[in-house]
C-alpha cells in the first residue's frame, strides 16, 4: 500500500549552472490520493533536473483509491544529500488540500518559507465522527487568514475554482504549479514545456490555461495572499433541532444473542446479571439505531425524542 | 412474565414501530438467539410499512422450517403451507385473488431442495409475487442436515466429516430460470435490505430476494464460527456491493457473495400475458360473455 521511491539524478550538463544554488531548495507537496501531488512533484523535479540540479524526491503514494494523505518531497540543488526535508526546512509547502497544508506547516521554514495552499476542503470520514445532533465537524477552524497572518509569504487560493472555470477541476493542481512558479527562480516558457509534456494530450490546452491564470492570481495578490471577497468560511452544521435518544429494552423480549452490545459504536449497551442487554451510558448514544436494526428480537427501540422531552415507556 | 406493552400506547418519534405489524400474543417469537431471521422479518415489514401495503390486501406464505415460522409473526393473512410448496400455493393465491400482495418466505433447503422445482416454475412463469429466501446455509429446524447451500467442507449432522457437495448460487438460478427481479444482500445491512425489499415487492412480475442470514446455534456452534456477533460481524467480510464491484478489478478482499441488485428483466408478467390472451380469444370468438 505505501511506497517510497528515490529518484536522484546526476548534475546534467553546464547549460542551467547558473541556477543551481549552493543550499539546495526544498519544496513540499501535500495533499490528498487523486489530487496530482505526484504529478506537480514530477514537473518539479523534470524542470529542477534540466536546469542542471542534482534532484532527490521521495514521496508516500498508493493512496488514490482510499483518498487518503499523500506527500512528496522535491530537493534540488548543487549537491542533495538526503531525499527527505527535516521539519522547519521547506522553503515551499504546496498544499492542493487545505487541511493537509495545515498539517505540514511545522516543515515550513517560519525566516523564509512560502505558504501556497488549495482553500478547498475535502473533510475526512474521520472528522465526521461525532454523529450527535448538529455536531461540529471535525475539521480545522482555522480561517486562511488566521493562518497567512503566521508564516512570512502565503497564498490561499481557490485552486478548485478557478480550474472549474476553465471546465476541468482536475486542473486544480497545474493551478497551483502556476502559482508555485511565481516562487521559484524557473523561466515561465520551461515551466510550460514540462507541464505539456506530462498532462494528457487532450488537457494541454486547459493546463496551459489553468498554469497562466494561477501565475497571473498569484502576480495580482502577491501582497496580501488571499482572494479578500471569497467567503472561506466553514459550512456550519445544518440547523436541526437537537434530540435526546432515549433506548428502551423490551426484558421480555431479549434472548441475551449479545449483538447489541457488540455492534453499537458507542459501546452504551452491556448484558447485565441475568444477561439481559441493558443501556450502561445512556448520555453515550447517538441515536444511531443500529442495536434496534439488528436486533432479532424486536427487543430494542430506540427513539428520538425532542431534548426536553422525557417519556416513560408506559405499561398497561 | 411476558410484560407486552399496548403499541397503542408506545411513546412514538414518528419512527418505523415493528409492533405495528406483529401478533404481539406470540411474541417473543421462537427462533433461536442470534438468529439472523429475526432481522430479516424486520426488513420486509419496515419496507412493506414504508410501501404502506394494507395488511388486509397482504398475503404471506411460508414453507416448513426455521424460514416458514417467521411468517407465523406477521399481523396479516399468513398461510403456513408444506414442505417446499409455498410457491405452489402462491401461485394459486395470486391467480385467484391478483389484487393481494403476495410474499412467499422461504428457506434455502425450502425453496432450493425440496421445493426446488417449484422455485424453477414460479421464476419462469412471472407471475407478480416476492420470495424472500432466507439463506442460512443449512436446515436449522429439522436438526441441522445438509442443504443445497451449505459451503464446501463445513460441518453438519448429515456430513460429520465435512460437505462434500458444491453449491447452489440461488440467485445465479432464479436468474437463469427466468425471474425478472433478482438480488442479494445480509442481515448485516438492514437498511440496505429493507430498500432491496420496496423494490423487490414493488416490481411488476417474479422478484428473488436472498437474504443472507445466519444459523448460530446449530451451523455455527457445530462449524466453530463464534457468537452471534462474530457471526453477523463476518457478513461484512464476504460482501461487496454490485456497483462497487464493476469499478475496481482489484478487490480488497475475497468476493463470495455480490449483493444488491444483481438481474432485471422485462419479460412480460404472467397475468398480464394472460389476460391478453382472454381478450384475444373473447374477441375472436365475437364479443365479450
Amino acid at each position: 500500500m505505501t511506497e517510497t521511491t528515490v529518484n536522484e539524478t546526476a548534475s546534467a550538463g553546464a547549460s542551467g549552472e547558473k541556477t543551481v544554488a549552493e543550499r539546495p531548495t526544498n519544496v513540499l507537496i501535500v495533499g490528498v490520493g487523486g489530487q496530482g501531488v505526484i504529478m506537480v512533484s514530477k514537473v518539479l523535479a523534470t524542470l529542477a533536473q534540466a536546469a542542471g540540479n542534482q534532484v532527490k524526491q521521495s514521496e508516500v503514494h498508493g493512496m488514490a483509491k482510499r483518498g487518503g494523505a499523500v506527500f512528496s518531497h522535491v530537493r534540488f540543488g548543487r549537491k542533495v544529500f538526503s531525499p527527505t526535508i527535516p521539519r522547519g526546512e521547506a522553503d515551499v509547502l504546496l498544499a492542493l488540500e487545505w487541511a493537509e497544508g495545515l498539517r505540514w506547516l511545522p516543515y515550513l521554514n517560519r525566516a523564509r518559507g512560502v505558504f501556497i495552499a488549495d482553500t478547498q476542503r475535502i473533510v475526512p470520514p474521520f472528522a465526521c465522527r461525532n454523529r450527535a445532533d448538529g455536531a461540529p465537524l471535525g475539521y480545522s477552524r482555522e480561517t486562511p487568514k488566521d493562518i497567512l497572518a503566521k508564516v512570512r509569504t502565503g497564498y490561499a487560493l481557490n485552486a478548485t475554482g478557478i480550474a472549474e472555470s476553465l471546465g476541468n477541476r482536475r486542473a486544480a493542481n497545474t493551478v497551483l504549479l502556476g502559482v508555485l512558479s511565481t516562487a521559484l527562480d524557473f523561466a515561465e516558457k520551461d515551466w510550460l514545456k514540462v507541464i505539456e509534456s506530462f498532462v494528457p494530450p487532450k488537457t494541454v490546452e486547459v493546463n496551459r490555461a489553468a498554469f497562466l491564470k494561477g501565475r497571473e492570481w498569484a502576480e495580482r495578490h502577491a501582497d496580501v495572499g488571499l482572494d479578500e471577497d471569497v467567503d472561506f468560511s466553514l459550512p456550519s452544521p445544518p440547523a436541526v433541532e437537537p434530540k435526546r435518544p432515549q433506548v428502551f429494552i423490551e426484558r421480555a423480549w431479549c434472548k441475551s444473542c449479545d449483538i447489541c452490545v457488540k455492534m453499537c459504536p458507542e459501546r452504551c449497551l452491556e448484558l447485565d446479571e441475568k444477561n439481559i442487554a441493558r443501556m450502561k451510558a445512556p448520555e453515550r448514544c447517538t441515536g444511531c439505531r443500529l442495536c434496534e436494526y439488528l436486533c432479532p428480537d424486536f427487543a430494542i427501540r430506540v427513539l428520538r425524542l425532542p431534548a426536553g422531552d422525557s417519556q416513560q415507556e408506559v405499561r398497561p | 412474565m411476558n410484560e407486552r406493552a399496548d403499541p397503542q400506547k408506545l411513546p412514538r418519534d414518528g419512527s418505523f414501530e415493528i409492533r405495528d405489524w406483529l401478533r404481539l400474543e406470540l411474541m417473543p417469537h421462537f427462533m433461536c438467539p442470534g438468529c439472523g431471521h429475526g432481522i430479516a422479518l424486520r426488513a420486509l415489514l419496515w419496507a412493506l410499512d414504508e410501501l404502506g401495503i394494507d395488511k388486509d390486501k397482504l398475503a404471506v406464505v411460508s414453507g416448513i422450517g426455521c424460514s416458514g415460522r417467521t411468517a407465523a409473526y406477521i399481523d396479516a393473512n399468513t398461510f403456513h403451507v408444506t414442505h417446499g410448496r409455498p410457491l405452489a400455493f402462491a401461485t394459486g393465491l395470486k391467480l385467484a385473488r391478483p389484487d393481494l400482495t403476495v410474499i412467499v418466505i422461504s428457506g434455502d433447503g425450502d425453496s432450493l431442495a425440496i421445493g426446488g422445482n417449484h422455485f424453477l416454475h414460479a421464476c419462469r412463469r412471472n407471475l407478480d409475487m416476492t420470495l424472500i429466501l432466507l439463506n442460512n446455509e443449512i436446515y436449522g429446524m429439522t436438526g441441522g442436515q445438509v442443504s443445497p447451500t451449505t459451503t464446501a467442507d463445513r460441518f453438519t449432522t448429515t456430513t460429520p466429516f465435512g460437505n462434500n457437495e458444491p453449491v447452489f448460487d440461488a440467485c445465479e438460478v432464479a436468474k437463469a430460470a427466468g425471474a425478472t427481479f433478482v438480488g442479494r444482500e445480509a442481515t448485516l445491512q438492514t437498511p440496505n435490505l429493507k430498500d432491496l425489499l420496496k423494490h423487490a415487492v414493488a416490481h411488476h412480475g417474479f422478484s428473488m430476494v436472498e437474504v443472507i442470514s445466519d444459523c448460530t446455534e446449530i451451523y455455527g456452534r457445530k462449524n466453530d464460527l463464534g457468537n452471534s456477533p462474530e457471526m453477523i460481524l463476518a457478513q461484512k467480510s464476504g460482501m461487496r456491493p454490485e456497483a462497487y464491484r464493476n469499478t475496481v478489478d482489484q478487490p480488497f478482499r475475497p468476493n463470495p457473495f455480490r449483493t444488491g441488485v444483481l438481474h432485471r428483466g422485462d419479460r412480460q408478467e404472467y397475468l398480464d400475458a394472460y389476460r391478453a390472451r382472454v381478450q384475444a380469444v373473447q374477441a375472436a370468438k365475437g364479443g365479450g360473455k
